[in-house]
């Protein structure tokens, strides 16, 4: 009961709800309070006790009742017998002539008993338990069967769903079908009249097994796959990731600045305080004899950090600027004021699209507006008369892209006037470092104006970025 | 606390029905989770949209139980000073004032300095004492000798390290006060916290809680809510004011109309003599149930196909 429930905890876990050992005692307490009786009532409690935010606790219940749907029979033997019924393939109710348990004496008149008598291996067949569970039809026998047969084989590795047919594989030789098979093998070649009911018992045995290993796989490998593919994701190049990963990777992208937030979040405040302020202390103290009991500090006066990110939307370079400006927008709670501008063949500010719809959307509208040809030259000179007065020392630009002018004026100047009044100049470029500044590149020049110049072509990368932005706009 | 004392809390259908005689109508989960914080000990955070009976439940509880409930309201800036407790200033600057002069009897006969502080030494820290301890909400839920309900409302709002305060009270229910020593609650408190959601809670903190997320009820619920609140109006309206309220929390609004707020409309409906709902009535009304201009403007527009369909059903 309890390794169940600990085995259940597992499972979640695997479903990206993160529960603590301490969670995990707390939900056994809650079992033992509530008792395993009121099915509805411990499934409330242990969602309290597991499931931190709405979203877990969808997914708890999904997972409860997967999980508990087959394992009840541990918690209660009354409800094994309904549950186990359930689950047994519908034809063996369909053929009546079936021998039941009552039938056991009538069984010799059976084609198949009758083969047996004339063969001892198919005799020793008939005796074997899987094959007794199977023309008695006990399902309970059955289910238990399988269940000892999956721990043998550790079903609950199962990883991915390649290995399903595999699985299914192991768990049947562990029960000892061989047998059987080879039973089947011999009866053909007799064309012995119990082939067709022995190849019924076969197919029922393992459409079974295929159940519980296609309802083991949805417990155990679906978030382990989960698992496995953000990582993936998350070292793939942006540019490569197939349209119907797009979702998984707003997600991903949305985890890994909820991630930077908190990590940076703290550290900001603690900036507030100035030095103490002496004379105001002293002051204050007067009525109490000039004991200074209240210290008084002096605030310190920040400038607002901004930052301006600047994103070519052309089409070599578009996939990258959307993640960087989710990843920017995702972040506002800890960055300070980010103001955006999207430039293929002329520049425009972008901001107020990100007021005014939600970030996906947004993206959407600035891709559509500003996409085309390249032409630097023309889009600095826009974002000069944009934006130049407004940089000073407390700002920093991004600029993503992969600075290739078509051949055209790259206008470094405006570029350097821009290193000088700001305080940081970062260049983001998908490109790999080795082929910047070939061709029509212009990378390698305009380099010379930037504080700070990196390759991003994967969310990896893109996080390390952004967590570098967090630690020098304090 | 002990069970002995609170056989209101004995089994869940105990608190439901505890609950309902106190005009609180809940679902099964909220009871369950009451019962399973009395059971474990366990304070529960309580989130959900604003307005569906967070903070009521709280109260309700303290109501039932019949203990002193003791709110602490959170906002940005929060401290220990003003949640946990404060040493009297003024107090300690007054005694010592008074005794200096005791000072002179005190030390006299003293032979040089070393006794003259050895002497000193016998009398202790009494300045800080617990006689100096201004105790505030959460060192004053502790110090009830039957127990207390502490609410600790919309923790949301209060900043990261407040929560970190937290963690020692809601685990162990004890506070250290560096010049005292640790001091442990007489009865530990039942713990609420709530939460509006507008930003995340720390794992650290969620991990210690009961996690009870409150939804809007439904239609059915909310119609014995209804009732309970105000059971002067007919059947027939209720019904059709509830519906009405369920088909806007449909539309896209910045702020959906709360349980309150239903509760506010039928009251006022009521003041209105009104026995049916129409347009007219619903228009001129309609500022009880949404409190933005843009929703009211966005409800309006829908206000005809939405009575109509509710007549159809």
């Amino acid at each position: 009961m309890q390794s169940n429930l600990v085995s259940f905890i597992q499972v979640l876990r695997t479903h990206d709800v993160r529960v603590s050992p301490a969670e995990t005692l707390d939900a056994m307490t809650v079992a033992t309070t509530l008792g395993y009786a009121d099915r509805q009532l411990l499934r409330d409690g242990l969602a309290m006790t597991l499931a931190k935010t709405p979203e877990e606790e969808a997914v708890f219940l999904a997972c409860f009742d997967r999980y508990f749907y087959q394992r009840l029979s541990d918690f209660s033997g009354q409800d094994a017998r309904e549950d186990a019924g359930t689950q047994s393939p519908p034809e063996v109710e369909e053929h009546p002539g079936e021998p039941g348990r009552s039938d056991n004496d009538a069984a010799e008149l059976s084609p198949l008993a009758a083969a047996g008598s004339q063969s001892p291996s198919i005799q020793a067949l008939l005796d074997s338990p899987l094959m007794q569970s199977l023309v008695n039809n006990d399902r309970n026998e059955l289910t238990m069967a399988i269940g000892r047969a999956a721990e043998q084989v550790n079903l609950r590795q199962i990883q991915l769903f390649t290995q399903k047919g595999q699985f299914t594989r192991k768990i049947l030789d562990a029960m000892g079908e061989e047998q059987l098979r080879a039973a089947v093998i011999e009866l053909e070649r007799q064309q012995s009249p119990a082939l067709i009911e022995l190849q019924r018992y076969r197919d029922i045995l393992r459409e079974q097994v295929r159940d519980v290993v296609e309802r083991e796989y949805l417990l155990h490998a679906e978030g382990k796959t989960k698992q496995f593919m953000d990582d993936v994701l998350s070292k793939t190049r942006l540019n490569n990731i197939e349209y119907i990963y797009l979702h998984k990777v707003h997600e991903l992208v949305r985890k890994m600045a909820k991630k930077l937030a908190s990590r940076h979040s703290r550290k900001r405040r603690q900036l507030k305080r100035g030095q103490l302020n002496m004379a105001k202390t002293m002051r204050k103290g007067i009525p109490n004899d000039g004991v200074m009991f209240n210290t008084y500090w002096r605030q310190i006066r920040k400038e607002k950090p901004q930052i301006l990110a600047v994103c070519d939307v052309s089409g070599s370079v578009a996939a990258y600027a959307k993640f960087l400006l989710l990843f920017l927008y995702s972040l506002q709670d800890v960055l300070p004021k980010v103001r955006s501008f999207a430039f293929s063949s002329h520049l425009g500010e972008v901001s107020n699209y990100f007021d005014d719809y939600p970030v996906e959307k947004a993206i959407e509208l600035v891709n559509w507006k500003y996409g085309g040809a390249t032409d630097y030259g023309n889009s600095l000179q826009d974002f000069a008369k944009l934006a130049l007065d407004d940089i000073n020392s407390n700002t920093t630009v991004i600029v993503l892209g992969d600075a290739r002018n078509n051949n055209g004026d790259p206008r470094l100047d405006i570029m350097q006037s821009v290193y000088q009044r700001a305080r940081q100049v970062i260049w983001l470029n998908p490109e790999s470092r080795r082929v910047w500044g070939s061709g029509d590149s212009e990378m390698l020049r305009y380099q010379s104006a930037c504080h700070f110049s990196a390759e991003c072509n994967n969310l990896k990368q893109l996080e390390r970025i952004v967590d570098q932005l967090l630690k020098s706009t304090k | 606390m002990q069970l002995d004392d609170f056989p209101q809390l004995g089994s869940v259908k105990e608190i439901e029905q505890g609950f309902e005689s106190f005009g609180y109508i809940c679902s099964p989960k909220i009871a369950t989770a009451v019962f399973l914080a009395f059971q474990l000990r366990k304070p529960i955070l309580v989130e959900g949209p604003p307005g569906v009976g967070k903070t009521e439940l709280a109260k309700t509880t303290a109501q039932l139980l019949d203990l002193p409930l003791i709110r602490l309201q959170c906002y940005e800036g929060l401290d220990e000073a003003k949640a946990l407790y404060e040493w009297k200033y003024g107090k300690q600057l007054l005694y010592t004032q008074v005794l200096k002069e005791k000072l002179g009897d005190l030390l006299k006969g003293a032979k040089g300095l070393a006794e003259s502080v050895e002497r000193l030494h016998q009398f202790g820290d009494i300045f800080y004492s617990e006689d100096f301890l201004e105790p505030r909400p959460l060192l004053k839920a502790m110090q009830q000798e039957r127990g207390a309900i502490l609410l600790i409302d919309e923790i949301d709002k209060s900043d990261y390290e407040f929560e970190s305060l937290l963690l020692e009270i809601l685990s162990d229910y004890q506070v250290s006060i560096p010049e005292i020593g640790t001091i442990k609650a007489r009865t530990s408190p039942m713990v609420f916290l709530t939460s509006n959601n507008t930003r995340d809670i720390s794992d650290a903190l969620k991990r210690r809680c009961l996690h009870l997320y409150i939804p809007f009820p439904t239609v059915e619920l909310e119609e014995r809510i209804v009732r309970s609140r105000v059971p002067n109006v007919d059947a027939q309206l209720r019904h059709q004011l509830v519906e009405f309220v369920h088909s806007l929390r449909q539309l896209d609004l910045k702020k959906s109309p709360a349980i309150s707020e239903t509760i506010d409309w039928a009251r006022s409906l009521l003041l209105l003599h009104a026995d049916q709902l129409d347009e007219e009535l619903v228009r001129s009304t309609l500022n009880v149930l949404l409190k933005f201009e843009d929703d009211i403007e966005a409800a309006d527009g829908e206000l005809r196909s939405i009575l109509r369909e509710n007549q159809a059903t």
